[in-house]
């Protein structure tokens, strides 16, 4: 029986909620700072919005972590796929093939990596940045260096501008994702295995679990949300460059992080991933609106990062 | 917890020092990392100051999905204005419609002309190539083979490209042995790198006799590398009237010229622009030019042995 005056067991886990905790903190701060722009419906729809990216991103690299890897070509898979969407447009392709054409490429260059990793045994930091060069290369071939922004349809624009009821459209993307990635973690055996060859691969390997398969399929849905994550971000700003990803890599990781520091064990989560990134995303778009120079921008939010993680390791009697 | 409540308390702290009272300008940029850039974000704030006014200035290094958030953001506080630096506008023509949609009038510097801006200050891009090509060529004596450090996503220097291929075109006697799409940020580290390399692929005296840097980083960067591999013979020219150019200039180094933009003249013309349309007007016209200046050892009055 839980007592009032047992001071441990009353206690909110803070090692285990700190991050929440934090966020509500950085969200009343913001809201007394700023209470009409930053605590208005339209902020809110913004923040939604920004965050989607990045959230699908983050989603990605919770699973590949959750294998025990990394993966560092999601911003390049991530331009190429908005690349190449663009340059079929170009040719006059229709938005349906376009697009399958760019998830395509981020599933391939998923497989790519999974093989390295899984078959040949290549470390993943290695071996994900290889791909990654290569894919920004091809990015780069494909648009010429320069920016894009015609030829694109207001049909494919539309799959990330607008809203339903007022809830933008965009955001419905990161709710589905988020969704089906929860349920493929939680609810299915894949995730299960995935779970059991991360935190131990040996035993996963004497139980007869498909770890080679399973590897490849966690890089391969990997690499097919750091696509459409491209897609979606070249329909949000109408235009893409080849380097147009290559800003979601720390922050996804970052996320993934700060979203291992909400879970019991300190695994990835899909849902602490995402809490991780609403984190990252309030912080910014907070800042932005108070008028915090950039410079003091990223020290803020490194500092958050460090106080989440240090947050974790702190013993819950203090350090010695 | 405790250092976690620090920190939140200083970012709080910060925020609040820099949300003074006052009419609010917001400047955003993907590019102040370049000393052009910041040059006419800090003259357009010498401006503001003098009309009263505040700025807040945004930078997203080199990232536009992030640009496209933070303008997002920044109309959401409603300031009387904001200016786009060193980016064109369509690039982010959601975000740009929804600023002026509200009611926010956007302004451009050394970007380009859109529906939903009041005016652009720039230069004329093309203009302004043309007169450092026809510069370089004539101090390569018409002939010989160049190198080209660029980058296209930039709108301006995407017209000062199709400037060196019209006077290409016009120079047959000028060949290009190389080409290299300049990263950003770290524009000097990374031409470096690449002049480095092309200058391997290009062994020997003659092998490479001029570069032509889209603008003045790249074109420094090159110059490092030039030095470092005691290569000869190689000219070099830019534009934009950086600073640091202009004393390679004066110095009498391999570095020859470059053409000033006039950054301080864009950012004072913008502010002025601005001005006016905050007080109820319209701009002058929708794309006005700062003037352009070729800078030589000539016109800077230096005489080398």
């Amino acid at each position: 029986m839980l007592k009032a005056s047992d001071p441990v067991k009353t206690r909110i886990d803070l090692r285990r909620y700190g991050v929440a905790f934090a966020l509500v903190l950085l969200c009343l701060g913001f809201s007394a700072l700023a209470p009409d722009a930053f605590a208005s419906r339209a902020n809110l729809v913004n923040l939604l919005q920004q965050i989607t990216t990045l959230a699908i991103v983050a989603t990605g690299a919770t699973l590949i972590m959750v294998i025990g890897e990394f993966d560092l070509s999601f911003g390049y898979t991530a331009s190429l796929a908005a690349v190449l969407t663009y340059v079929m447009f170009g040719h006059g392709y229709p938005v349906g093939l376009a697009i399958v054409s760019g998830l395509t490429a981020g599933c391939l260059a998923g497989l790519a990596n999974g093989v390295l990793v899984a078959r040949f045994q290549a470390p993943s930091f290695v071996a994900t940045l290889a791909i990654g060069t290569i894919l920004s290369g091809f990015a780069y071939w494909l648009s010429g260096g320069a920016s894009l922004f015609s030829g694109a349809p207001e049909s494919f624009k539309a799959l990330a501008r607008g809203d339903i009821f007022g809830f933008p459209i965009l955001a419905l993307w990161m709710v589905g994702v988020l969704a089906i990635a929860h349920i493929l973690m939680a609810h299915t055996r894949l995730g299960r295995r995935l779970h059991a060859i991360g935190s131990n691969p040996q035993a996963a390997r004497l139980v007869g679990l498909p770890i080679l398969r399973d590897r490849i399929t966690a890089f391969v849905i990997g690499g097919f949300l750091a696509a459409l994550a491209g897609i979606l971000l070249a329909a949000r700003l109408g235009s893409v460059q080849h380097t147009m990803g290559e800003g979601f890599l720390l922050p996804a990781y970052a996320a993934a992080f700060l979203g291992a520091t909400t879970s019991r064990t300190g695994t990835p989560t899909i849902g602490g991933a995402f809490l991780g990134v609403i984190i990252a995303g309030v912080v910014v778009n907070g800042l932005t609106i108070v008028g915090v120079e950039p410079f003091a921008q990223k020290m803020v939010t490194g500092g958050i990062i460090i106080a989440a993680v240090l947050m974790r390791q702190t013993p819950r009697k203090g350090w010695a | 917890m405790k250092f976690a409540l620090t920190l939140a308390a200083a970012g709080l702290v910060l925020s609040s020092a820099a949300y003074a009272a006052g009419e609010k300008i917001a400047v955003v940029t993907p590019y102040l990392s370049a000393v052009a850039t910041k040059e006419m974000v800090d003259t357009f704030k010498t401006e503001a100051t003098a009309k009263g006014w505040t700025v807040d200035v945004v930078d997203t290094a080199g990232d536009m999905g992030a640009f496209a958030s933070r303008l997002e953001d920044v109309t959401s506080k409603k300031p009387a204005g904001i200016v786009l630096v060193s980016v064109n506008p369509e690039q982010v023509q959601a975000q740009v419609d929804k600023a002026a949609a509200a009611g926010i009038p956007v302004a451009a510097m050394d970007g380009a002309k859109n529906k939903s801006v009041v005016v652009n200050v720039t230069s004329d891009n093309y203009v302004l190539d043309k007169t450092m090509s026809e510069f370089l060529f004539k101090a390569m004596g018409g002939k010989g083979n160049i190198v080209r450090f660029y980058h296209s996503a930039h709108p301006g220097v995407r017209q000062r490209e199709i400037a060196l291929d019209d006077a290409m075109k016009a120079n047959p006697a000028i060949k290009e042995v190389g080409k290299y799409f300049v990263q950003v940020p770290g524009q000097v580290d990374n031409s470096r790198t690449a002049m480095d390399s092309m200058l391997l692929a290009n062994a020997g005296d003659g092998a490479i006799n001029g570069v032509w840097a889209a603008w003045d980083e790249p074109g420094i960067g090159a110059k490092l590398a030039i030095d470092a591999a005691g290569r000869k013979g190689i000219v070099i020219a830019g534009i934009d009237g950086n600073p640091q150019a202009i004393e390679l200039i004066k110095g009498c180094t391999n570095y020859i010229g470059t053409v000033g933009q006039g950054f301080g003249d864009m950012a004072k013309i913008t502010a002025d622009q601005l001005a006016k349309v905050i007080a109820g007007g319209k701009a002058d016209k929708d794309e006005l030019y700062a003037p352009v200046k070729l800078i030589t050892r000539e016109s800077l009055g230096v005489t080398c042995k």
